[in-house]
């Protein structure tokens, strides 16, 4: 029997809201990663701030999440964390592995030594980047990131970010995760409804109720239950049911920019004890790339191209043969088909709905950004936390500045990765058009030919990619170095020989990805043998 | 048991070493083996005592780190609770090898049933993918000079200090929170009366040997024992 509280709750009338009503019900659409990381976070936050907040989660039960975004940010520590989480529950649970960057084979010239590392670790504070160049230049032809951190030859043998003994989500070296979205998705369903007070409720949305004002009064679902809000969470990926079915959003298009619409994925099991990879492997091919995660138990891989500038049987190919090079014993494996638009939507909250995860856009998962971008959503949502529906629409409205910025700098980052290549290929020359470029990157292509990439670029408090990722990027690829560079000061020299040396300890300290895994299903205390 | 190899790169290019501190490592010990030219890093954690070997009559110093034996005060469980950790102890399972004739140089030497050999990759390596030392190794590597050089200038330390009389014997009575009482006996430490009534000649003898730093430190090494009886009423409290 289904007490009588729920069914008071679930079948209460619409009626009419007053305006100073607070926001209390939080309806969430869809439960693939954005629906329960929004349902996680919102109900955490809620229990530890004692807002009161109910939280109702309705997914469809025979709609299969995508679950592209397999690589996360470093940020995903912080989420966890908030959630109530333990990182290594989540590390067996989610079939998770530490993800320390990303490397990018083949992406300058195709060549067979053409390879540079965008790692989580920043190079060190320097008040002047031009700094960093000068301190670079002078050790030898290392690659900048080698030059700047230790985590390029960490990441090269497969180590963990971190030693076994140190606690949740701390590291020696700044880390995300690559993670088995489906398990992550039941993993974090699990604890919502067990500890966090989330109702989930198993139906497909058959109607939207709207207001007289056009907001959504409530979900008709498929049973004819009534599903009533004060706020609306779009998690309902590519079909978008709320923000655009109902709230007539417009979707802005970035495929002049970012010209990637297809994507073939596979899953392929690896050997036990196996070597973990340490970082996300892209690697460019004629008309796209492949991705490359390394899980404990798969890999997960992909082959992400222009349907314009290559057919399916081609990308076939292109995955197959990869997989033929790279895991020579993986047998005959059937891809998945995945068409993808490439852009966002003009307003992400309207009224009092906001869209998360694929519903409010989606680009390539060329730097994993579908995840955070869930993440930094759900972080503005709590951060402003709308007190009634008069806060909600100012809210809203810096919501939609805010994250309309964002997904700029997404395609301008994203871009950069193609306007540095010198491939010869259609599909390459045609990224190297001018007229694809976003207005924005081209100025700072142009002032980077003078000057380093630096927080001058990246001015806003709220910047989704930091300067340095730029530099990564930019100085991996082989872009111009300012001319003038000044001397590097005496303290940055040493600071880096000081990193050089922690480098070295790291090296030789620091366990595999494979055993601080296999460590921790073991069961044993910070995985060895418990002594008695 | 032990089981003393001489450590090469060819041979233990893959050995691991915990590096972590507690009880199962060899850790729990009452004092340490120490040197004159340690006095300093010890003395505002460790009280620093002389004992007298009763078959050579030669004397030796050590960092008292408990009251009884197999107390360590700074062992936390499995955390080393103080900002040092004695060479003598940090240095393990490591040992300097030392073949017959003065002039050979020392070799490293490990032993390899010691707790701390590693069994899976929970540890520090030793040597890099090119063999050259991990900084770990480097850092034993130091260790081991200074412990081997502190004990061959030892016998100068304390021949000095028998020459001026400055040893005696030492008893000290702890007596706990609890009621609980200790007597410890069979240490020698500096009597400082007799060191302040030298005179200038011979101070500056003391100074001019090198002797007179170490001495100062450890006399001052005796105001941490207050510390260490602190270490104690709070560990009897939890007990």
């Amino acid at each position: 029997m289904l007490g009588g509280g729920a069914a008071a709750t679930l079948s209460a009338g619409y009626g009419s809201r007053v305006m100073s009503e607070p926001i209390k019900r939080i309806v969430i659409a869809g439960g693939g990663t954005a629906g329960w990381l929004s349902a996680c976070r919102l109900a955490a936050w809620s229990k530890a701030e004692k807002r009161g907040l109910t939280i109702t989660l309705v997914e469809a039960p025979d709609i299969p999440t995508v679950g592209v975004g397999e690589g996360t940010w470093p940020t995903m520590r912080r989420t966890l964390a908030e959630i109530g989480i333990d990182e290594a529950d989540f590390l067996r649970d989610a079939d998770a592995a530490f993800k320390q960057g990303s490397r990018f084979d083949g992406w300058v010239t195709g060549q067979a030594n053409d390879s540079y590392l965008h790692p989580f670790t920043p190079p060190p504070a320097a008040p002047d980047p031009r700094q960093l160049l000068a301190a670079w230049r002078r050790q030898g032809d290392q690659s900048f990131a080698t030059a700047m951190t230790p985590q390029p030859e960490v990441a090269a043998i497969h180590l963990a970010p971190k030693q076994r003994g140190m606690p949740s989500f701390a590291g020696a070296l700044n880390y995300a995760y690559h993670l088995d979205a489906a398990r992550f998705v039941a993993m974090l369903r699990s604890h919502a409804v067990d500890r966090l007070g989330v109702t989930h409720v198993a139906d497909r949305i058959a109607s939207v109720e709207g207001t007289d004002t056009g907001e959504i009064a409530g979900l008709k679902l498929g049973s004819g239950m009534n599903l009533p809000g004060d706020l609306f969470i779009d998690c309902t990926g590519h079909a978008a049911i709320l923000i655009k079915g109902h709230c007539k959003s417009d979707w802005v298009d970035l495929s002049s920019v970012l010209f990637n619409d297809r994507a073939l994925a596979v899953q392929v099991p690896v050997a036990a004890r196996s070597p973990i990879a340490s970082q996300t492997i892209s690697t460019a091919h004629k008309a796209g790339w492949l991705w490359d995660i390394g899980l404990p138990d798969r890999r997960g891989i992909g082959c992400v191209y222009s349907s314009e500038f290559m057919t399916d049987g081609e990308a076939e190919q292109t995955l197959s043969a990869y997989i033929g090079e790279s895991i020579p014993d993986a047998g005959d494996v059937q891809p998945r088909r995945l068409i993808f638009p490439t852009g966002h939507r003009r307003h992400f909250w309207a009224g009092n709905c906001l869209a998360v995860g694929l519903s409010s856009g989606f680009a390539e998962p060329l730097e994993a950004s579908a995840i955070v971008l869930v993440e930094l959503s759900l972080q503005a949502l709590i951060d402003n936390f709308p007190a009634d529906r008069c806060a909600m629409r100012i809210i809203g409205r810096r919501f939609n500045d805010l994250f309309t910025t964002r997904w700029g700098r997404i395609a301008e980052f994203l871009k950069l990765h193609y306007v540095l290549s010198r491939r010869a290929e259609p599909y390459w020359r045609a990224h190297r058009e001018r007229s694809s470029f976003p207005e924005r990157l081209s100025e700072l292509l142009e002032l980077w030919k003078g000057q380093a990439p630096s927080s001058y670029d990246f001015p806003l408090a709220e910047e989704i990619f930091p300067a340095a990722s730029y530099q990564y990027v930019y100085y991996g690829m082989g872009g111009t170095l300012p001319p003038g560079l000044p001397e590097p000061a005496p303290s940055l020299m040493i600071q880096l020989d000081q990193m050089k040396q922690r480098g070295r300890a790291l090296l030789a300290s620091l366990p595999s990805n494979r055993s601080y895994f296999d460590g921790l299903c073991s069961g044993a205390p910070n995985g060895r043998e418990a002594t008695a | 048991m032990t089981r003393h190899a001489v450590l090469t790169a060819d041979d233990h290019r893959d050995l691991r070493i915990r590096t972590d501190s507690s009880a199962d490592l060899g850790d729990a010990v009452m004092s340490c083996f120490t040197v004159p030219l340690e006095f300093r890093s010890l003395q505002h954690r460790f009280p620093i005592l002389f004992r007298r070997n009763e078959a050579t009559g030669a004397f030796s110093a050590l960092a008292l780190l408990g009251f009884e034996a197999g107390e360590n005060l700074f062992l936390d469980g499995d955390r080393w609770d103080a900002d040092y950790k004695p060479m003598a102890l940090a240095v393990q399972p490591f040992l300097v090898g030392r073949s017959a004739g003065a002039d050979v140089p020392s070799q490293i030497h490990i032993d390899l049933d010691h707790p701390r050999i590693a069994t899976a990759d929970d540890g520090t390596l030793l040597f890099d993918v090119h063999g050259r030392p991990t900084p770990y190794l480097e850092r034993v590597s130091e260790m081991l000079g200074d412990l081997d050089e502190g004990y061959r200038s030892s016998g100068r330390f304390f021949a000095a200090l028998e020459r001026y009389d400055l040893i005696e014997p030492f008893f000290l009575d702890v007596t706990l929170r609890n009621g609980s009482s200790h007597r410890m006996v069979g240490y020698h430490l500096i009597n400082e009366e007799k060191l302040l009534a030298l005179e200038p000649g011979a101070i500056a003898e003391l100074h001019r040997e090198g002797h007179l730093l170490p001495i100062f430190m450890a006399l001052a090494s005796l105001s941490s024992l207050a510390d260490l009886i602190e270490r104690k009423n709070r560990a009897e409290a939890h007990g």
